[in-house]
C-alpha cells in the first residue's frame, strides 16, 4: 500500500488538517488555522503551516490564488483532492479492521 | 481586529529567520499573519521557536541541503553552489594532506601496494576535483561578467566584489608560488630540473611546492616552520577563510548567474562529480592514513592534534553534504520526457515512437 501523502515526512498530520481545510472551500492562511483547530483541535504554528503549504503547492496539490492586498488564499487542486480521497480510504480501510479486531477481543463496558 | 507597527516590527523580524527567496514568495502573507496570530495571542514563546526553527531549515533547504527548499527546479544548482563551498572550505587542507602524502611516497623506494594505491587515487581525486572545480569558476566567472557587461548585474554584484576580494587576497597569498617552484623546474637543491617526460617526478615537485606552500596556511602561527614577521602569519592563517569566502562568493553566482543550456546541462553531473570526488579522497587519505604510509610516522596534522581532529571531522563532514546535495538535485531532476506521442481517439490509444 502506497502512502498517498508520501513525502511530506513528519508534516504528512499537518497536510492532511490543511487538505481537509481546503476541500471546504478557498482559504488564507489564518483562516485556515482558525478551521482546523475548531474542526479538529489541534494548532497550526505559522512556521509549521508556512512550510507545509509550501511543499503541497510544490507537490501541486493546492495552489495560490491572487493575493487579497497581503492575504492570499489557497485552493485545493484536483490532485490534490484525489490524494486527500485516496489517504481517507486507506484510513477507513485501516479503521474497520481496527474497530472490528478491537470488538473482537476485548469487550468494552 | 486592528494591528499596531510595533506587532508588525515584531513580525517583519521573525521573518529574517527565513531566507529571501522564501520572503520574496511568501513575506507579505506570513507578516500579515503573524500579526493576526499577535492580535489573538500576544505572547507565545513556542511559536517563536516554531518560526525560528521552520526558517533556519528552510535556509537549509534554500542551500540544496534538505527538501524544503522555496524553488526545486533550482535544487541542482543550490546542490552545486553549496558543494562547492563546502569544498572550497577543505580545499586547502585537501592540498595539504595530498602533498604529505605524495612527499612520504615519493621520499621511499620500497611502496606496498596499498601505500601506492591509496597514493594514487589520492592524487588522481586530488587532481580531478581541481579540473572541476577551475571549470566550475571558470564557467561562472565568465557568465556573470557577460552579464554584467549586458547590463544585467544588480543580483551579481554582492557576490562579484566579494569574490573579487577573497580572489585578488588568494592570488597575493600564493604569489610566492612560481619563485618556490622555479628550483625545481630549472634544476637546484640536487635535483636536475624537471622533465615532462618524467611525470612521477614532475608530481612529486609539485607536492612538495604545494606543501611549502600550504603548510603557511593550516598550520596556524605557522608551527613546525621558520618563525615568520606577524603580518604576513595573519595573512597566512586568513587565507582558509578567503577561500571559504571566495566559495560562498561563487556558490551565490552559481545560484544568480544566467547560464547557456550547455552550462545548465551540465550543473548536475557538475555536482555528482564534485561530491564523489570528495568522497573518494576522504575515503583514499582514511586509507592512507591506516597503512600508514612509507615512513610510519605521518599520522593525521602531527603539528597540532586538535586542529588535527577538527580537520578530519570537517573532511568527513564535506563530502557527507555534498553527497546528500547531491542526492537531493538527483531527486529534483527534469524527467526525460517520453520518445513517443499519445492518441487518444474513440476507437482507443495508439502510440507513436
Amino acid at each position: 500500500m502506497t502512502d498517498p501523502v508520501e513525502g511530506l515526512g513528519r508534516n504528512a498530520g499537518a497536510a492532511v488538517l490543511i487538505l481537509s481545510s481546503l476541500a471546504g472551500g478557498d482559504k488564507h492562511g489564518y483562516a485556515l488555522v482558525k478551521d482546523v483547530e475548531e474542526f479538529a483541535g489541534v494548532y497550526l504554528p505559522p512556521g509549521t503551516l508556512y512550510q507545509v503549504l509550501a511543499r503541497l503547492e510544490t507537490r501541486g496539490l493546492i495552489t495560490a490564488l491572487e493575493a487579497d492586498e497581503r492575504r492570499r488564499p489557497y485552493r485545493l487542486t484536483a490532485q490534490g483532492a484525489a490524494v486527500l480521497s485516496e489517504y481517507f480510504t486507506a484510513q477507513q480501510r485501516i479503521l474497520k479492521t481496527g474497530q472490528a479486531r478491537l470488538k473482537r477481543t476485548w469487550t468494552l463496558a | 481586529m486592528s494591528t499596531t507597527s510595533n506587532d508588525t516590527r515584531r513580525a517583519e523580524r521573525l521573518l529574517r529567520w527565513y531566507p529571501p527567496a522564501w520572503r520574496e514568495c511568501y513575506g507579505e502573507e506570513f507578516v500579515d499573519h503573524l500579526e493576526q496570530e499577535f492580535a489573538d495571542r500576544p505572547i507565545d514563546f513556542g511559536r517563536s521557536v516554531n518560526v525560528a526553527c521552520k526558517g533556519l531549515v528552510t535556509r537549509v533547504g534554500d542551500a540544496g541541503l534538505s527538501n524544503t527548499g522555496v524553488n526545486p527546479s533550482g535544487q541542482a544548482r543550490a546542490a552545486l553552489g553549496t558543494s562547492f563551498a563546502l569544498i572550497a572550505l577543505m580545499v586547502i587542507v585537501m592540498l595539504d594532506l595530498w602533498s604529505r602524502a605524495m612527499g612520504a611516497w615519493s621520499s621511499r623506494t620500497y611502496h606496498p601496494l596499498p601505500v601506492d594505491a591509496s597514493t594514487g587515487v589520492l592524487t588522481a581525486a586530488m587532481g580531478f576535483l581541481l579540473l572541476v572545480l577551475a571549470a566550475v569558476v571558470s564557467v561562472v566567472v565568465l557568465c556573470a561578467a557577460r552579464q554584467i557587461v549586458r547590463g544585467r548585474a544588480r543580483r551579481l554584484i554582492g557576490p562579484s566584489l566579494l569574490a573579487s576580494v577573497s580572489g585578488v587576497f588568494l592570488l597575493y597569498a600564493a604569489r610566492i608560488f612560481p619563485s618556490l617552484l622555479a628550483p625545481y623546474i630549472h634544476g637546484a637543491h640536487g635535483f636536475p630540473g624537471t622533465r615532462l617526460s618524467d611525470p612521477g617526478q614532475v608530481i612529486a615537485n609539485l607536492a612538495t611546492v604545494t606543501w611549502e606552500l600550504t603548510q603557511r596556511w593550516v598550520a596556524p602561527w605557522n608551527q613546525g616552520i621558520s618563525p615568520l614577521p606577524t603580518a604576513q602569519s595573519i595573512i597566512d592563517d586568513c587565507v582558509p577563510l578567503a577561500m571559504f569566502a571566495f566559495g560562498i562568493a561563487l556558490a551565490m553566482l552559481i545560484r544568480r548567474v544566467e547560464l547557456p543550456r550547455v552550462s545548465q546541462r551540465l550543473v548536475f553531473p557538475a555536482v555528482v562529480l564534485q561530491s564523489t570526488l570528495a568522497a573518494v579522497f576522504f575515503l583514499a587519505y582514511m586509507a592512507w592514513s591506516v597503512f600508514g604510509g612509507p615512513s610510519n610516522f605521518e599520522y593525521f596534522f602531527p603539528e597540532s592534534r586538535w586542529l588535527g581532529q577538527v580537520y578530519l571531522v570537517l573532511l568527513g563532514l564535506v563530502p557527507l553534504l555534498a553527497v546528500r546535495s547531491g542526492l537531493l538535485a538527483r531527486r529534483y531532476q527534469p524527467q526525460r520526457k517520453p520518445n513517443h506521442i499519445e492518441i487518444i481517439g474513440s476507437g482507443g490509444t495508439a502510440q507513436i515512437s
